[in-house]
Order: C-alpha cells, then sequence, then structure tokens
C-alpha cells in the first residue's frame, strides 16, 4: 500500500466546522534525571492545563473533553488525562481520555480534539500530552514475576520460607548481571525506558534506526553534529529573546519550590562543534555517527492546548492562535521510523488542500540530526517519492531557513508523549511572528510511522 | 403538633418482634434533648417497659442530626446547684430505664450524635452507625466547662476503656464513625443507605439468638493497654491525664480536672446509683461556675457568628447577599499571603498567589504544602488530599487568571501609595463587579479605597498570624463598601473556616487598637524594672493568655509595634506613651522572632528559648528588681484594653456590641475564653473598681492610664458593659 491510496479526502468540507488553536501553554522541559524527574507526569500536565485555563481566563465548565497524550502510562495513573483534568480543576463531568501514538501521542491528541470539533460535536477541547520519562520505571524481571505471585499466594512460613529463599539466590543472580552490566541476562532488570525505544517488530533501538538513515542517506557525522550545533543555537537564541516566555509556564518545583524553571534547560549557547565531536557513537560503536549530542534527549515535560470551534472563540471573544487546516499520519518500514515526517506530510497537504511550496514554516522533531537530515533529502527527492510514497513527483523542498527557527528536540528535548502539541505551539507562535500564512509540524513515530499537522495563521 | 410526636414508637413492618422508637423534634430541625423532650421520652421508655416488643431500635427523623445533645438555653436559665441537680436527675434517671429495659435495644446512629445524645446511645445496648461525614459521635460537655452528666462519665470508659474514654471527654471530642467503630463505642460502621436494613437484620438476628440484654465491657489489647486498664495500671493514666490537662490548662478550667476525678471514683464499680450520684454532684459544682456560664457565652457568641451575614437586616431584606465565591486572587505570596492562599484552598477554594518574582511564588507555595504534609503526617488528611489541595494553590506573575476571581486580597508591602496604585492596576485586570479586599493591619481603608474605581467593590478583609491558626477575621467596611461587598467578604471568611466580625475603620481596626496599648503597657513594665519572664508568667499561668505579651511583641515584630504605636499616637495623642523600650528600639537592632533577637532567645530555626537576659541592657533599661505585683502587672495592661475598648465600642463604634468585642478579642488574640471575653470580664470585675484601679495608675504618673470620661460614667450610673 501506498500512500496515494490512503483516504485522502479533504478535511475543509463545507459543512465541516473551523477549529482553532485559542492558545497552549507547555511546562519548562527538563532533561530526565534532572529538575523534573520527581514530577509526577500528572502534574506537569496539571500546571500546563492549569495555567493555560488561568491565561485564558477561561471557565472550565466550557471545556467539552479533556484529551491526553502519554506512553510511559504511570501505574497510579493509567488514564491520566483524567487525573490531569481533575487536578487542574476541569468539572468532574467532563470526560477525559489518554490517547498513545508513541511519539505523536500529543500530535494524536490534536488530531482526535480537531475531528471532534470539526464535526460539530463539540465546542471546547483541552488537548496536549505529559510525559515523565525519568518516572518510566526500571521492572524486574519475568522470573520474578512468577515467583512474586507464588509468595502473595503462599498460606504460612512452612509455604513461604523455601520461595523467599529461591528469592535471595535469585537477587544473587541479578546483582551478578548487574556487576557484569549484561543487558540480556534474563536476571538484568528491565529498564522500561529503554525497551520502550527499541520496536517491538524488528528489535532494533531508535538510535539504531537513525543509523540506518545516516548510511542509506549518506549523512556524515560532520552532518549531524553540525546540525545540532545549530539546534542548539537556535534554541538558546530564542531563550535569550524571550521568545519561549509566552509558551512556557514558569514551574516552581515541589517540593521545596526553592527552584523554579522558567525556561527549557536543555539549550546551551556555549556548544561547540569541539564537544559533540569528541563524543563517542552511542548504538554502533565502530561505525556508528549517532551519539548522545546528536540526538534528542530523553526528556520530562508537558504541553497543553486549547482547541474551539471558531464560532465558540469569537463568542467567549478569544483572537485565536491559528486554525487547524488538517493533519495525516502514516505508516513505513518500523527500522526507518525516523522518515515519517515525509510520509505524512502529502497526507496533510492533501487533506488540507495545499503544496509543500505553500508551507512558510516548519517544526520537524528532531529525533536525530540524522533523521531530519535524511527527511530533507527524501522531501526533495523525486525518486524517492515515485519509489516509496507512490507519488508522481517529490512531497517538495524543505528548507533549513524555514526549518525548526527555534531549535529542535536536539536541544529542547523530546518528552515523547508531549512533543506533538509543543510543535505546533511553537509552529503557531513564530507563524504569528512572522507572519507566515501556512506552517507544518511533523514528526517520526517510533514503530514506523508519521504524523503530520498543517495550521493556518489567524489574523 | 403536639409534643407526643416528638418521639413516636411505631412497629416495624418487617417484624412485629422490633419496636422502633423515632425521634423528631416538633418543630426543629434538630433533636435535642429539653425537658420536654425527657419528660416525653420517660413515657416512651413506660409504654416500651410494658411492651411485647423483643427489640428496640432508636433512630433519628432528622437529616444529618440523631441527637445534637443537651439544650444549652435551657442549661443557661439554671442557676443554683440544686436546679442543676434535679434537671440532671431527669436525664440520668431517664437513661438509667433505657438500661434497664427488658428488651435488648440498638440505637442506629446517623449524623451528629453529642453530649446527651451520646449518653443516651451509651444506655443501650447495641450501638450502630452510618459512616456519613455527618455522623460525629462524642462528649464536648468539657468545652462548656461542665462535664458529662447523664451518666457519660460512667458508661463511656466501660464501652471504650480508661484512655479512649478520658481522651473523648477530656478534650470535648467528638469522633466519626470509622474512629467510632476502631474504638468500640460503635458495633457496626455502615453506609448510610443501609443503616436502616443493616439494624433491622441485627435486631432479628439478636430476637433469634434469645433476644438477651448485654452490657458491653471494654476488654483491653496487648499486655500495655491490659497493665493500664488494670487495678494497678489505673492510677498511672489518672495521674498522667491530670498532668496533659494541667499543663495545657494552666489550671484554669476545672471541668476536665473533675471528670477525671469522677471517673477514676466510679470506674469499675458495680454500684450504679453511688456512681450517678458522684457523677451528678461533680456535674453540680461545675455547672455554677462562672467559668462554664463564661465557656457558654462564648459558645453563643461563636454561634451568633454561624447565624450572621456581615449586614443589616434592613440591607438583606432588601436583597443584598453574599456572591458565591470559587476562586481568589492574593496579592503578594508571602506570610499572610501564603497563609490565606493555604487556609482558602484547603476549603477547597482556587487560590492564585501574585508576586514579582518566582522565589516569592515558591515560598508561599513551600508554605501551603508544609502545613499539609503535616496534616498527611498526623493522619488528618491522605496524600491524594494534600495532591488535590496543592492543585488549587498557584503562583503567577502576571495577571493571568484574575479575570475569574470574585475576590483578590491585598497582601502587599504596608505602604499607603503603593497599595493605591497596586489596587487600581488589580481592578483593571479583574471583571467589574470583583472585590478587592485589603489586609493591611495598619492602614486606612477608607483612605485606601481611592484606589479602587468603584470602592464599593472596597473593603478590609483583615487575618491574624499565623492565618492557618488565628480563627479572627476582621472584616472592615469601608465607607464606601456595598452592603453585597461585605456580605461576600463576610461569607468568604465563614468559608474559610474563620470567624468574621465586621469593624469600622479607624486606627488599628478593633483587636490590634485594644491589643497595642496592652502591649505598650507591657513595655513600661519592664521599664518599671519588671523581670519579662515574670510579666509573661503573670499573664500565662494567673490570667490565662496563651502568650505573654513580650512573647507575643516578639512574634508580631518590635519593629512592627513601634510602627503602629506611632500610628495609634497620631491619631489618640496623649492615650498613647512610648516607653523607653520601644524607643530604644532601632539601635537596639531587636525585631523579634524574626531577625531571631528580640525579648527571648531564639535557635536558627526561629525556636522561642529563655529570656535573653541581655535584652535590658540593650533596650537602655536596669536590671530587673521585680518592683510590682502580679495583680498590678495584669490590671495595667487588661484595664488598658478595657479603657480602650469604651472609647472603640461607644464613641468611634468601631464595633455595635461588646459581643463582637469578646469574640474578636478571643479568637484575634486568644484571650482566655473561660474569662467570656474582654468585657465580660470587665463586667466581672466591676467598672467601678476598674476605674478606681485606673485613677490610682493615672495618679502615679502614667498619663495614658486616665480612664475615660465614658468609663467613669459607667462606673457611675453602674452600668455594665452588657
Amino acid at each position: 500500500m501506498q500512500i496515494a491510496n490512503l483516504g485522502l479526502q479533504s478535511q475543509n468540507q463545507k459543512n465541516s466546522k473551523d477549529v482553532v488553536i485559542v492558545d497552549g501553554k507547555r511546562t519548562p522541559f527538563a532533561k530526565a534525571g534532572a529538575q523534573l524527574a520527581k514530577i509526577h507526569p500528572a502534574e506537569l500536565g496539571r500546571h500546563a492545563l492549569k495555567e493555560l485555563i488561568s491565561s485564558l481566563n477561561l471557565n472550565t465548565s466550557e471545556i467539552d473533553e479533556v484529551i491526553v497524550g502519554n506512553t510511559g502510562n504511570p501505574v497510579d495513573a493509567v488514564n491520566i488525562s483524567r487525573v490531569v483534568a481533575l487536578r487542574a480543576g476541569i468539572p468532574q463531568q467532563t470526560s477525559a481520555y489518554t490517547v498513545h501514538r508513541n511519539c505523536a501521542s500529543a500530535l494524536e491528541s490534536l488530531s482526535h480534539g480537531f475531528e471532534k470539533i470539526r464535526s460539530g460535536s463539540m465546542n471546547v477541547i483541552a488537548a496536549g500530552g505529559t510525559e515523565n520519562m525519568s518516572q518510566m520505571p526500571v521492572l524486574l524481571p519475568d522470573k520474578f514475576q512468577n515467583l512474586f505471585s507464588k509468595l502473595f499466594a503462599a498460606k504460612g512460613p512452612g509455604q513461604a520460607l523455601p520461595l523467599l529463599w529461591q528469592l535471595l539466590k535469585m537477587d544473587l543472580k541479578s546483582i551478578k548481571a548487574l556487576l557484569t552490566s549484561n543487558q540480556k541476562d534474563e536476571y538484568f532488570p528491565v529498564i522500561s525506558v529503554m525497551k520502550g525505544l527499541t520496536d517491538p517488530f524488528v528489535g532494533i533501538n531508535m538510535g539504531q534506526t537513525a543509523e540506518i538513515l545516516a548510511k542509506e542517506f549518506s549523512i556524515s557525522r560532520k552532518e549531524q553534529d553540525e546540525f545540532a550545533l545549530r539546534s542548539h543555537q537556535l534554541a538558546a537564541k530564542a531563550a535569550s529573546d524571550k521568545k519561549l516566555q509566552d509558551e512556557i509556564s514558569a514551574y516552581s518545583i515541589p517540593t521545596d519550590y526553592k527552584l523554579s524553571m522558567i525556561e527549557d534547560s536543555g539549550p546551551r549557547a556555549n556548544q561547540s562543534m569541539e564537544a559533540l565531536t569528541k563524543l563517542k557513537p552511542f548504538f554502533d560503536k565502530q561505525t556508528g555517527t549517532i551519539t548522545a549530542g546528536n540526538a534528542c534527549p530523553i526528556t520530562d515535560g508537558a504541553a497543553m492546548m486549547m482547541l474551539m470551534s471558531r464560532e465558540k472563540a469569537e463568542a467567549l471573544g478569544y483572537k485565536p492562535l491559528a486554525k487547524i487546516r488538517g493533519y495525516g499520519f502514516a505508516g513505513l518500514e518500523p527500522e526507518r521510523m525516523g522518515l515519517g515526517p515525509v510520509y505524512s506530510t502529502p497526507v496533510a497537504l492533501k487533506r488540507s488542500g495545499l503544496n509543500m511550496s505553500d508551507i512558510g514554516l516548519v517544526e520537524l522533531n528532531e529525533a536525530f540530526a540524522a533523521q531530519v537530515l535524511a527527511c530533507q533529502k527524501a522531501f526533495d527527492s523525486d525518486e524517492f517519492a515515485t519509489k516509496k510514497l507512490g507519488l508522481t513527483q517529490k512531497v517538495g523542498e524543505l528548507k533549513s531557513e524555514i526549518l525548526n527557527v527555534n531549535g529542535g528536540a536536539i536541544a529542547v528535548g523530546h518528552p515523547v508523549g508531549a512533543t506533538g502539541t509543543r510543535l505546533v505551539l511553537t509552529l503557531a507562535k513564530e507563524m504569528k511572528r512572522r507572519s507566515v500564512q501556512f506552517g507544518l509540524a511533523t514528526l517520526c513515530i517510533g514503530g514506523g510511522q508519521g504524523g503530520a499537522m498543517i495550521i493556518e495563521n489567524e489574523n | 403538633m403536639t409534643q407526643q410526636q416528638g418521639i413516636r414508637i411505631v412497629t416495624s413492618s418487617a417484624s412485629s418482634d422490633i419496636g422502633i422508637v423515632e425521634l423528631d423534634m416538633v418543630g426543629e430541625k434538630i433533636n435535642k434533648f429539653n425537658e420536654a423532650m425527657l419528660v416525653r421520652f420517660k413515657d416512651v421508655v413506660e409504654e416500651l417497659k410494658k411492651s411485647s416488643y423483643k427489640a428496640i431500635i432508636f433512630t433519628s427523623k432528622k437529616n444529618k442530626i440523631f441527637v445534637a445533645g443537651a439544650d444549652i438555653d435551657e442549661i443557661k436559665k439554671l442557676k443554683t446547684a440544686d436546679e442543676f441537680n434535679k434537671a440532671v436527675s431527669v436525664g440520668q434517671n431517664l437513661f438509667n430505664a433505657i438500661e434497664d429495659l427488658p428488651m435488648p435495644t440498638i440505637a442506629a446512629i446517623s449524623g451528629a450524635c453529642a453530649g446527651g445524645g451520646c449518653e443516651f446511645v451509651l444506655a443501650c445496648d447495641y450501638r450502630i452507625a452510618s459512616d456519613d461525614k455527618s455522623t460525629r459521635i462524642g462528649l464536648p460537655e468539657t468545652k462548656l466547662g461542665i462535664i458529662p452528666g447523664f451518666g457519660g462519665c460512667v458508661r463511656l470508659p466501660r464501652v471504650v476503656g480508661l484512655q479512649a474514654a478520658l481522651d473523648i471527654i477530656l478534650q470535648g471530642k467528638l469522633v466519626d464513625a470509622k474512629k467510632a467503630y476502631k474504638i468500640g463505642l460503635i458495633d457496626s460502621c455502615v453506609h448510610q443507605n443501609i443503616l436502616e436494613s443493616f439494624t433491622l437484620d441485627f435486631a432479628k438476628d439478636i430476637i433469634k439468638k434469645g433476644a438477651k440484654k448485654r452490657s458491653k465491657q471494654f476488654v483491653a489489647n496487648g499486655l500495655v493497654n491490659k497493665f493500664l486498664e488494670s487495678f494497678v495500671g489505673r492510677p498511672i493514666v489518672f495521674s498522667q491525664a491530670k498532668k496533659g490537662v494541667l499543663s495545657a490548662t494552666k489550671g484554669h478550667y476545672p471541668a476536665p480536672i473533675k471528670a477525671i476525678e469522677v471517673i477514676s471514683k466510679t470506674y469499675d464499680s458495680s454500684d450504679r446509683k453511688n456512681s450517678m450520684d458522684i457523677e451528678r454532684n461533680a456535674f453540680c459544682e461545675v455547672a455554677v461556675t462562672d467559668i462554664s456560664k463564661n465557656l457558654i457565652h462564648v459558645f453563643d457568641l461563636t454561634e451568633m457568628v454561624k447565624r450572621q451575614t456581615g449586614i443589616s437586616k434592613e440591607a438583606e431584606n432588601k436583597g443584598a447577599k453574599a456572591k458565591p465565591v470559587t476562586h481568589i486572587g492574593i496579592l503578594g505570596a508571602g506570610t499572610m499571603g501564603g497563609g490565606v492562599a493555604y487556609v482558602a484552598a484547603d476549603k477547597g477554594i482556587d487560590s492564585r498567589m501574585k508576586d514579582l518574582n518566582h522565589e516569592a511564588l515558591g515560598r508561599g507555595l513551600k508554605h501551603a504544602r508544609d502545613l499539609w504534609s503535616k496534616e498527611v503526617k498526623k493522619k488528618r488528611i491522605t496524600a491524594y488530599d494534600l495532591e488535590q489541595k496543592m492543585s488549587l494553590v498557584t503562583g503567577t506573575t502576571d495577571f493571568s487568571g484574575f479575570k475569574k476571581m470574585e475576590v483578590v486580597v491585598e497582601a502587599i508591602v504596608e505602604d499607603m501609595e503603593i497599595k493605591k496604585k497596586v489596587i487600581r492596576q488589580t481592578a483593571g485586570e479583574m471583571k467589574s463587579e470583583g472585590i478587592i479586599v485589603t489586609n493591611t493591619s495598619s492602614l486606612s481603608v477608607n483612605e485606601m479605597e481611592s484606589g479602587h474605581p468603584n470602592p464599593q467593590n472596597f473593603a478590609g478583609m483583615h487575618f491574624f498570624n499565623p492565618v492557618h491558626k488565628m480563627p479572627l477575621v476582621e472584616v472592615i467596611r469601608g465607607k464606601s463598601s456595598s452592603d453585597e461587598t461585605i456580605a461576600t467578604v463576610f461569607e468568604l471568611a465563614k468559608k474559610m473556616g474563620k470567624m468574621p466580625v465586621v469593624v469600622r475603620d479607624g486606627p488599628g481596626f478593633l483587636v490590634n487598637r485594644l491589643l497595642l496599648p496592652y502591649l505598650g503597657e507591657a513595655a513600661f513594665l519592664a521599664e518599671e524594672g519588671m523581670k519579662v519572664e515574670t510579666v509573661d508568667r503573670a499573664y500565662t499561668h494567673d490570667f490565662g493568655m496563651p502568650m505573654g505579651p513580650f512573647e507575643l511583641m516578639d512574634e508580631i515584630g518590635l519593629d512592627v509595634c513601634v510602627k503602629v504605636l506611632k500610628i495609634f499616637k497620631e491619631s489618640f495623642g496623649d492615650r498613647i506613651e512610648m516607653s523607653k523600650v520601644l524607643k530604644n528600639l532601632d539601635s537596639s537592632g531587636r525585631q523579634g522572632r524574626k531577625n531571631l533577637k528580640g525579648f527571648y532567645l531564639y535557635d536558627e530555626s526561629g525556636k522561642r528559648g529563655e529570656v535573653d537576659q541581655t535584652c535590658y541592657e540593650a533596650f537602655g533599661l536596669n536590671s530587673p528588681s521585680n518592683p510590682l505585683s502580679n495583680q498590678e502587672c495584669i490590671e495595667r495592661g487588661i484595664f488598658a484594653m478595657i479603657n480602650e475598648c469604651s472609647l472603640a465600642l461607644y464613641q468611634d463604634k468601631i464595633v455595635d456590641t461588646p459581643h463582637e468585642v469578646d469574640l474578636a478579642m478571643i479568637m484575634g488574640t486568644g484571650f482566655p475564653p473561660f474569662r467570656g471575653g474582654l468585657l465580660k470580664y470587665a463586667d466581672k470585675v466591676g467598672i467601678k473598681y476598674i476605674v478606681d484601679q485606673l485613677k490610682i495608675y493615672h495618679s502615679k504618673g502614667h498619663n495614658r492610664m486616665k480612664p475615660t470620661d465614658l468609663l467613669i460614667k459607667m462606673s457611675e450610673i453602674g452600668k455594665g458593659f452588657y
């Protein structure tokens, strides 16, 4: 199946309602294990949503539904959207649900909101995403699980003691596995964030998928590092120009509240090629080019948006940021998931009734520098378009001048379940600044998919 | 309707063996035991005795009330020990008769079951309660200066054991159904909706098992508890309990001590008549005291606030009423601002603090979280509650969210011009009907209102520090404040769990106006050679203040005291004099607890230690020699307040009634409740005596002690404040 065969009907039919982005807010993003490590993702989501509601002075009973993207599924809040909603003071009668489409979960939530408002079934939807990758748990290996279920069912010390003895022996094996850092050992604990970043279909890590693209598209280590440097420099400049203050809600960190984050902690103004060059390849020690420096860090953060039908926004007296024109998702080989944007963008363009040349600004998520650069090449390739996409010509050139002009995930970070909304939010705000009419937010999705959303500036 | 209908006997439709007694007091929303109810109840019990029922269920037909207790209005009418004796006998005999009914009795409790209500269910064989939040069971009598007199002192320890019983009786506690079940006060705790069916099944079951009576006897669990309940261990429990009460009350509250005495004499006794006699006599002893009368007076004052709306009846009739408040803003996340956010959010109000920077906001957020964390540790709330409450407190450096707020509390720096400017700016960010209140303690609300474009939406809302502990809120009615504004702020204060008192504008409003002359007087006492600890101890131990004046000055901040006194001096002239201590404050560098240097020593965490013996020198005083009597020390401070109050009440009409003064002083300064309040105390001592003493002190060269003309006139015509 090729993308030309996907459902490509226009998402701007006569009877469909205009869906506008009234505004959005996000938490500052922090590298996993750092400032936000101990903050529950529901709390991060609460902060973004509550501050959004405050900045809009919106009566919460106007909100018809809350949709939150999340991939980590914290065990104590599996439908995390509901927790976010209630903690943010949304009335109990208002429904809330969580969506999961890996890296595009927070684009999925926006597209759900878009569809529900477009069809006229709802008027106001709070949509976004939240993720705390620091809190993705370390799991006990299966062997322990079996033992524990026996232990919980054990009656009396007669049954329990031999099992406890067994547990002690298994613990020792586990310690041995840890000491030898043999992750393949069946007694080695499962680090779920690493497991999550491994493709369940082909069994390779996301970084390895980027290695494949680097090689297939002949992207050098230097090109990647230069792109990473650009990301840091642009992000640092955006921060020092106070461009992001409008989308980031400062967060005082519990429980001592001594530290208040007012901006993302990732961007480094003093990042240098020298420092980047020194880093060793992470996924392929011998021939690899992907390093911790030219890949996005695992990150904690949340972003929320308020979507409304145009009539409702006008009735409530809001001046929206942008109108959603359309979105698209498409699949590809899991081991080349980084090219997802090239597959999903033409779908979104078609549904929006636009061409790539109409797009004045792009946010393409920087999972890996190699993957972004590969996308750029594929966007501009007739051969790729005909062979892989089943199109007659290339999707269209993706000029560097309009790409991630405020830096990207390599600097800012990629809290998987929240990124989709962050891209659209950053895009919409920058489109306003530049008076660009059409903008594209797109990302690659672990498991071999791409997602894209096209928005139009509201004047 | 007749009183007969107040208590009805109906035969259960489920079984003719079961009689259900429905308590449903005529013409009242609640059930309480007044004379008529008790008389009717006696007849009911007679009837039950003769009936063929094999089990009796007692239940209430009132919403969320089982039996609220004895009728306090009737208690107030009783004067002599004889009258009390008679009244108490009626209740004791009635509950004895219930205990003696031939068939088993079951109380099906839902809602408040307090005092006499609790004593009634203790006389039943079984108790089953609904787990509804409204279910509260206990014996609050000691809070009113009396002891349980309808057999509560005798029966509660028998049912729940000594330790749990002392805990409830000495502190006048009510417990929820869960706790009641845990300590064995009730036999089952069930959902409200199945209380009736469960109780019926329970009764049927008892009948099936032979409809036997039981008299629950507490059995201790564990060695330590067994020992403490035993003949040998008991004296330890009693002496510990007594010690605890004495250290908490400094001997000013005799009722809990009396209760211990009764329990120690009657516990384990099988002679019911003798036990009841002991309890009744003890009850009469404490019930006739002024202390009990004063505590009942204070109870009345708090009940008065519950009924008030903060505005006049005429205004209410014209339709003025409180607007609902769900979102408030707080300008300034400092000690007061953070405290206000905490108490509001604790009651479910969305509270958004605005300050200049995130560090300040962070401190406000931390203040709230720390207080709730303590509650979690004490198991008063759960960790989930904490997160939910914390979600209601947010901070901002801009005005986002202000359009949603019904009320904004201004708690920024005490500077008239800055306040006016900020109030104007804030009003521009709120919806037009939004209300702004100032938490100023020393500035004029009437002057400040010019900062607000719609001054009818402006008033004062003065909280006391620490906000989460001090129940009083002075609602200051400015010259332009509308009735709706005052009613809204008054209701908001109540929603926040506070006791509001409406006051008119004037330096220090009510409480600080009275308090500052008292504190100033203490400074004079030090100047005249009194030891700080002697004066503080006289006020706390002899008079019953929770804190001595020097401790309090340290808490408030010595610089603040001086600042306020200076403001007073401008308005009040000679009535305000400043002792050397306060004049030398600046050079001493002492500000009290906030800079860890005051009359007392403080450790780094701000914990108060001993008196700092170097403070005398720092304030330019000689070594203290304690030349004055404790009585003089107390009188000079307290009478200074009474003197000033005559002007505040009658000349400046800061408040309308002595009731409000007494409530405000108790709730705002911790004035000892057992004294009934400042003016109740004044009346008790006698205005003439006060005037005479003031004249003596005045003649010794203390100009400020000159009795006011109003007070002199009162003494001449023999009128009191009440």
